[in-house]
């Protein structure tokens, strides 16, 4: 790879760590902003801004390290004691940060158009902080050292490893940084670099001890070195408890003259055997890599799993033991990359969680409004298809509760209420789903007003008999709003069907449960995992079918007598309960006649208990989930389909809607309308 | 005569490489001039660093020609290579 081409690699990947950088300040700033006097979120947001003002200039992104400067100056201030923390420091910094967001675009033209925006923030920061004229990073020696605090010896070993200068990263540029924060001490080793004809050219050979006296600590020592912690060896010790800790007082000259003058006639063999640490070196605790990759892994995995169950079967067919002992190995093999490849795509909601926090602190300020943000399972995790997925919903979500449900601070007094509202986001695992819980102690929905609105729109008749969650789930259809007036947040009854098709999209749910002058709690379930589903293979006559297995509770025999004995209804006696049963055959109308005894799969769904009628349970399987394309995107009850182990293809059916589908069509006939479509394409009498 | 001018970085390392392995398969003393670069990365400094130890090696001279300018001095000395010319035995 040439030097440019791992330069941009490296630019485009400092962009996508800093952006994990603006994360987290923002969520510093946030929590600064509840407590103003923490010295500790106060360094956080300045090495924050430290780390993306040095980074960037040894990236190239000049821009955003002399716009970043001024902010870090501020908060330098602030370290100092010489400047106060109030909102308007807080506002204008969060302000700057979604403007570095744009300079990390490294788009000349829009930063161009932002100039103007920049030198309006940095005119403002300096009435606010009275600091001189801002402009770019000042050279170190300008630049103050650190916070008051005792000053320390700390020991750092620093050993670039291969492919650091690839990443554009420049050793020489840290040091400096380094030697910014205090008085440094540096001895360079040559000692690896090995002769002229062996050298990679491309590849630092040299490595430093150093001596930095600092008030910095550990934390902010390391910043320097964040954008190449994973392609260095790299410690940090206090001086006196460094295990190799260089002698006092040594100087720029005496390292040279030990590490340079004195090796300059070692043997060859000797350097290169010192860039074996280097090599070592490189052996990084994580990876970034890039969506794309993980997704066509885990396209093969799933591949894999096919070709898999396709062995599996013709290993079932041919009476070879050695044949079924591979199998069987790599059916064992396959269902344990099967499982890494998915805890690979596992990321925790705390990114998607916290960065909420900066739509609330907005939100709240301009709508008058005083709300806290509380987070709980931020660690909870979720395939990273869902979790892309889910940053739209939560925000309406959001939206929606801090518009609708949460009061003006007066009217929660007046109710007896703290004036400072709470909105709760939650996240935890329920068997094969997790979820997602968004909560506010508003005023509630009025589900009176919600089904007035539905009547008047004509969503349902006016002597509709409507339950809670019914209500409730109309605030969900397209169009519907309950608000007076569309506000700038708000209240054009766009936002909650968004809400509900993304949901939808992902095979979820959503649960409203809301109690007037207490609050809502909206719950979404999701599915941990879009890609592969642990399932059931059903049968009826020839087709198969696939049912979660997470779905599934029981099976039972169905008898004809059984049938005989319900007088044509479809119901089910099972210890005692009456479960209700959808004849699959019916409703996917199969001609086949049904057998003697049939097989009935219980299933919990949200309507509850549902039997699904089959002729025959194959057995589990792992099903890899083929997307059915455009010409299917309406037939809501099929989530996907599968490729067998013969090479026949078998739906995945989705229990929730299939029952859905079924209880609406019921419930229209039983209006006397004409029914809905109640199977997959067609109309029909009921289960 | 190899005469390093302006910035001599990872751009022009390989270019740089190439340059001294030809100096030194000659007889000729080599002369360099870095009088007129503005800055050296760590590239350049172990290319130069590796040329100078198989000169000494070759029996092939490898002088440094006219002044290091103070602001690459400079830049070295903050990272520990103040002495890197001297040291070298070009200076």
């Amino acid at each position: 790879m040439s030097a440019t081409g791992s330069v941009d690699q490296f630019r485009h990947s400092f962009c996508e760590e800093a952006r994990d950088v603006l994360v987290d300040l923002e969520s510093a700033l946030l929590e600064l902003n509840e407590s103003r006097l923490d010295q500790g979120l106060v360094g956080r947001v300045f090495r924050g801004l430290h780390t993306l003002k040095g980074s960037g200039a040894m990236f190239g992104f000049d821009e955003l390290a002399g716009f970043t400067h001024n902010l870090e100056t501020a908060f330098d201030e602030v370290r100092n004691g010489r400047q106060t923390v109030g909102s308007e420091l807080i506002d204008l910094t969060l302000e700057a940060l979604d403007r570095i967001r744009v300079l990390l675009e490294d788009d000349a033209g829009k930063a161009a158009a932002e100039a103007g925006i920049r030198a309006e923030i940095l005119s403002r920061l300096k009435q606010l902080t009275g600091s001189s004229e801002p402009g770019p990073a000042k050279p170190a020696a300008e630049v103050p050292a650190s916070g008051g605090g005792e000053v320390r010896d700390w020991h750092i070993h620093f050993a670039p490893g291969a492919d650091m200068m690839r990443t554009g990263a420049d050793p020489f540029l840290l040091l400096r940084e380094l030697g910014q924060m205090g008085g440094l001490s540096v001895r360079a080793s040559m000692a690896a670099v090995p002769p002229l004809r062996e050298l990679d050219p491309e590849r630092c050979y040299v490595s430093w001890e150093m001596v930095l006296a600092t008030t910095a600590d550990r934390d902010a020592i390391r910043d320097v070195f964040i954008f190449v912690d994973d392609c260095c060896e790299l410690s940090i010790e206090p001086a006196s408890v460094a295990s190799s800790e260089p002698k006092e007082g040594f100087t720029a000259r005496e390292a040279c003259a030990t590490d340079l003058t004195a090796r300059a006639l070692e043997e060859p063999r000797a350097a290169c055997g010192g860039r074996r640490v280097y090599d070592k070196a490189d052996t990084a605790a994580s990876l970034r890599v890039p969506a794309v990759k993980l997704d066509q892994f885990v396209d093969l995995v799933g591949e894999l799993v096919t070709v898999q169950a396709r062995l599996s079967e013709l290993s079932a067919r041919r009476d070879d033991p050695e044949v079924a002992e591979v199998s069987e190995e790599i059916e064992r093999l396959t269902s344990s990359l099967r499982e890494n490849s998915m805890n690979i795509r596992m990321m925790p909601m705390r990114s998607t969680f916290e960065k909420f926090r900066r739509l609330v602190h907005d939100l709240a300020r301009d709508l008058g409004k005083d709300v806290e943000l509380t987070i709980e399972g931020a660690d909870t995790e979720l395939d990273k298809t869902v979790i892309d997925q889910l940053s739209d919903p939560l925000m309406h979500l959001i939206r929606n509760s801090m518009d609708h449900g949460i009061e003006a601070p007066a009217v929660r007094t007046a109710r007896g209420k703290r004036p400072t509202a709470t909105i709760h986001l939650s996240a935890r695992h329920s068997g094969a789903s997790v979820l997602i819980g968004v909560s506010d102690d508003g005023g509630g929905i009025d589900s009176g007003a919600v089904r007035q609105r539905a009547i008047e729109k004509g969503m349902v008749d006016a002597g509709a008999a409507l339950g809670e969650s019914e209500i409730f789930a109309l605030i969900f259809q397209p169009g519907f709003s309950t608000a007076k007036q569309v506000t700038d947040v708000s209240g054009r009854g766009v936002g909650m069907d968004v809400v509900r098709q993304r949901v939808d999209s992902l095979r979820g749910t959503i649960e409203v449960v809301s109690k007037p002058g207490v609050g809502t709690s909206v719950t979404l379930r999701l599915p941990l995992t879009l890609a592969i589903i642990d399932g059931l293979l059903v049968s009826v006559g020839e087709a198969c079918f696939v049912l979660p297995l997470a779905d599934t509770l029981e099976c039972i025999e169905l008898t004809r007598t059984d049938v005989e004995r319900a007088n044509g209804k479809h119901l089910a006696n099972v210890r005692g309960e009456l479960i209700p049963y959808i004849r699959l055959r019916q409703y996917f109308e199969i001609g086949s006649d049904a057998p003697e005894i049939e097989q009935i799969m219980v299933v919990e769904t949200g309507e509850g208990r549902y039997g699904f009628v089959v002729d025959k349970v194959l057995g589990d399987c792992q099903s890899v989930i083929k997307n059915l394309g455009r010409v299917y995107r309406h037939v809501q009850v099929v989530s996907g389909a599968t490729i067998l182990g013969n090479g026949s293809v078998a739906l995945i059916l989705d229990p929730e809607r299939l029952v859905q589908e079924v209880v609406r069509t019921l419930a229209h006939c039983a209006r006397g309308r004409s029914p809905a479509a109640p199977g997959p394409g067609r109309k029909r009498d009921g289960p | 005569m190899l005469c390093l001018e302006g910035t001599v970085d990872i751009a022009c390392a390989a270019e740089l490489k190439a340059l001294l392995i030809e100096g030194l398969s000659g007889a000729k003393p080599v002369r360099v001039s870095i009088e007129k670069a503005a800055s050296l990365d760590v590239t350049a400094v172990q290319l130069l660093w590796a040329a100078a130890r198989e000169s000494r090696a070759a029996g092939v001279e490898l002088t440094l020609d006219g002044p290091v300018p103070a602001p690459v001095l400079a830049a070295l000395g903050s990272v520990g290579l103040r002495e890197f010319p001297v040291a070298l035995g070009i200076g």
